[in-house]
């Protein structure tokens, strides 16, 4: 069987569920005793198994096989969990990990056949006495009795549930008066079938060549998109006999079984009648599942407990599509254009006084509606950051190990959801900055005690939305930085003078972190300290046009803030003159705008600055960084703009303001990125193109 | 160059001037030919980098083959040219041009490369050879060297 175009469903299933696994298995770990998550893991492995298998991968299916083995065998109370048995298992997940990370990249698992761990996994089996074979039966016979329940419940009678709109009951009874027959037909797909859709497929192609299909419960579209149980209903036209059609729906393979009934006027009419009223008993169950499962998971399972055994592990069957992400940037693209031409419409009412002012009402209109289609077009884009911070408790745990400390992880907001393609940026920074947390930040088990600090380290991940951006937070209550250490490091290494060091500030010492190659670990470990990490986690976090900070106490644990805007795309900025060019602020770095005399000015260090109620703000004349030419004289009252950047101000001085605008950020391509002011161009409403000034990188 | 071979030994040129002399642009590496429109300077780079336009949606970043061919700057005049080029490492690119005079299609026979040597000689740094076209001369552009970064 080709299954080429599965693989692609394979590898998001098997990741799934290897995610999953991870998940449940540190559970598992803590509450050893726990039968939901032991009987949980027991059938996310077995899904996993059976999909290799499905897929030909022999190896990666041996290596679940052996792995459900050793559950199976917990589950059934045989084998105790301990640490050795959750190590192996971890180890047997990387594996797996690696095999469907060869598929991905070749679509062949490799040739790793991982013996060591499958011997060791079959050491764990045998270990407990020669009981090996007898409970694994016990096994598999407990997972078909409720197999078999199902089949019997169904069984009973093929029940005729029909939900029949009206005109359906006159296309059948129209084709009953031809004297064709109508068929009811409940058909019933293998719990363990991978491949559902295909199969319903099959069985429709096996029908239509006999017949018509008139109705199909599920419809044919949900049918298609696997939102099916293991059932589905068919109302069938056709000339041929019961017997025939039956034959040819379950020579399909994978189909357990077709009850089929032949129909008469009485049904059609009492099916289009019971419709309304309550469904039958037998049928009740399934049904129930599928619509409950779309509101709350727990009726779900509590309803239909043998048939959710495959979907236990997904907590909510959304109603989802997937998309390619490049079709997603498309529409993005033509909402940017459109937002351009609203722009441009906009410009020329301004420009024309004749207007009436229905005319304005459009476009005013025309304005919100660009506005929410924007918004909604970047709500498809975002998702949950939980895909990739699930698999840091796992990291984190391995790393205890590793290093010999005791930590845990607690992580808050994983449900944050962020751009795609920056969640897709982002796992790497994140995971430098807690490994350096393990590594550098939480002290050994002797020294917290000394220091009254409880045994275990905590490290916190936490993510939350403030306002057009989202914050993520790492933060651990080590040993936090030594202002000092970095100090005298950076002098050694000649980055900084002595007199340099006495005049900077511990927030800029500390920013010397971020330079490329400083690391301050006394020891190179495996974890971090090899001096590449900080600077590429400020770089790739600025190439997502977010920033990070980073705020420590000696003593008492340092925050890493992570600061990324919800969207790349389309931003509210505030469009400036200077000179006879625009320029363009965005307006989530704009704390407010001030009318300055330049009398005002007041000189620190020979740089200007400003008292502002109380604050001193440095003067950045735009002109200057831009080199533009400007309209204005040092002596003319001047317009700031002040900015922020984390909790530093500064002011930009610009000509003149022009007014807040929505703008559609394009990049000015990879021929131009000298300037390091400028973040992207837009278009403006008359076709001109401006630039955009990243106020952070004025700092 | 080995592209060159293989298309079938016929290339189309598009004949640009330049300060006087004509130059041969490889035409697959053409996009488009568009009328000088407004150029929004971008600070800050190398001064033969004009700026951007907008093209049709797109911003594009604009270069004077002038400035990078150590001719001097001239006004615009109206057979001034953006050619828009698309170049894999270098993404799209607009080159203005004095004047966009003709297509002419060149032989191999008519092209005379230039050797490694020749090369080597600041002047010939941005060709990769001399077509031949009715009794004139049209020296062919190495787009990538064109196109590639040269320090300020």
């Amino acid at each position: 069987m080709d299954v080429s175009q599965y693989l692609e469903i394979f590898l998001d299933e098997s990741k799934e569920h290897l995610q999953n696994l991870n998940t449940q298995i540190l559970e598992l770990e803590k509450d050893s005793e726990n039968m939901d998550t032991i009987n949980e893991i027991f059938r996310a492995a077995h899904s996993l198994k059976g999909m290799a298998g499905t897929m030909g991968y022999k190896r990666m299916q041996n290596l679940t096989h052996d792995m459900e083995n050793v559950f199976s065998e917990v589950r059934n109370n045989n084998i105790k969990v301990n640490s050795e048995i959750i190590d192996v298992v971890f180890q047997c997940l990387d594996a797996l990990d690696e095999y469907i990370s060869n598929i991905q990249s070749t679509a062949d698992e490799g040739e790793n056949e991982n013996t060591a761990i499958i011997e060791r996994l079959n050491a764990i089996l045998n270990g407990k006495s020669g009981k090996g074979e007898a409970p694994k039966e016990e096994a598999t016979a407990a997972e078909e009795a409720p197999k078999a329940e199902t089949t019997e419940a169904a069984a009973k009678a093929p029940s005729v549930n029909l939900k029949l709109a009206e005109e359906q009951v006159h296309v059948l009874s129209e084709a009953m008066k031809q004297g064709k027959k109508i068929y009811f037909f409940d058909v019933k797909v293998q719990d363990s079938c991978i491949l559902k859709a295909a199969r319903a497929f099959l069985v429709f192609k096996a029908v239509e060549e006999l017949g018509e299909i008139a109705v199909s419960d599920p419809s044919a579209q949900d049918i298609e998109d696997e939102r099916f149980d293991t059932n589905f209903t068919l109302v069938i036209i056709s000339d041929a006999d019961l017997d025939k059609i039956q034959t040819a729906i379950t020579s399909v393979s994978e189909i357990e079984k077709a009850d089929g009934k032949l129909l008469s006027e009485a049904d059609l009419t009492g099916g289009a009648a019971e419709a309304t009223e309550a469904e039958a008993p037998a049928e009740e169950a399934p049904k129930e599942t599928k619509s409950a499962a779309t509101t709350a998971p727990a009726p779900a399972k509590a309803a239909a407990p043998a048939k959710d055994e495959k979907k236990a592990g997904k907590p909510v069957v959304n109603r989802t599509v997937r998309v390619d992400i490049e079709k997603l940037d498309v529409l993005m693209n033509l909402v940017s254009e459109l937002i351009i031409a609203k722009n441009s419409l906009v410009s020329a009412a301004g420009q024309d006084h004749s207007q009436t002012s229905s005319f304005n009402e459009q476009i005013e209109y025309l304005e919100s509606v660009t506005t929410n289609l924007h918004e909604s077009v970047m709500k498809v884009r975002m998702v949950p950051i939980e895909s990739v911070v699930n698999k840091f408790p796992r990291m984190i745990r391995d790393l205890s190990k590793k290093l010999d400390k005791k930590m845990e992880l607690y992580m808050s907001g994983e449900e944050t959801e962020l751009d795609r393609t920056v969640v897709d940026e982002i796992g790497d920074p994140l995971m430098h900055l807690l490994r350096n947390s393990a590594d550098h930040g939480l002290e050994s088990a002797e020294v917290r005690k000394q220091r009254g600090k409880p045994e275990v380290g905590s490290i916190f991940l936490d993510a939350y939305q403030d306002g057009n951006n989202v914050v993520i937070e790492v933060r651990d209550d080590g040993n936090g930085i030594d202002v000092e250490a970095v100090k005298n490091k950076a002098i050694e290494r000649g980055t900084i003078t002595a007199e340099q060091a006495a005049t900077m500030s511990d927030k800029e010492i500390i920013d010397l972190l971020f330079l490329p190659s400083f690391s301050t670990a006394k020891q190179i470990t495996d974890v971090s300290g090899r001096g590449v990490g900080l600077d590429v986690v400020k770089s790739k976090i600025e190439s997502l046009s977010g920033e990070v900070e980073v705020k420590s106490k000696l003593g008492e644990g340092s925050t890493w803030t992570i600061r990324l805007p919800l969207t790349l795309a389309i931003i509210q900025a505030l469009m400036v003159c200077i000179g006879d060019e625009k320029y363009a602020i965005s307006l989530g770095s704009i704390q407010t705008i001030e009318d300055v005399k330049a009398s005002e000015i007041k000189y620190v260090q020979a740089k200007e600055v400003i008292n502002l109620r109380g604050v001193v703000i440095p003067l950045i004349r735009l002109s200057e960084v831009l080199d533009a030419p400007t309209n204005k004289t040092k002596d003319d009252d001047m317009v700031v703009v002040i900015v922020k950047k984390g909790d530093k101000l500064a002011g930009l001085v610009v000509d003149e303001l022009i007014g807040q605008q929505e703008i559609v950020i394009k990049s000015l391509g990879k021929y131009i990125n000298k300037c390091k002011v400028i973040s992207g161009a837009t278009i403006l409403g008359d076709g001109e193109v401006a630039l955009i000034v990243d106020a952070n990188a004025c700092f | 160059m080995d592209e060159l071979m293989t298309t079938n030994d016929r290339v189309q040129y598009i004949v640009i001037k330049v300060g006087g002399e004509q130059y041969g642009i490889d035409i697959k590496y053409i996009d488009n030919i568009v009328r000088m429109q407004h150029i929004t300077r971008v600070p800050k780079v190398q001064s033969y980098l004009k700026g951007v336009i907008n093209l049709r949606g797109e911003v594009i970043p604009v270069m004077s083959i002038r400035g990078k061919m150590g001719y001097e700057e001239v006004e615009n005049t109206k057979d001034t040219r953006i050619i828009i080029i698309k170049l894999e490492q270098h993404g799209t690119v607009g080159v203005i041009v004095d004047e966009v005079k003709e297509v002419v299609t060149l032989s191999e026979d008519d092209v005379e490369h230039f050797t490694y040597d020749a090369k080597q000689e600041e002047k010939n740094m941005y060709l990769q050879g001399v077509g031949k076209y009715n009794e004139q001369l049209i020296s062919l552009l190495e787009l990538n060297a064109v196109l590639s970064e040269k320090d300020l």
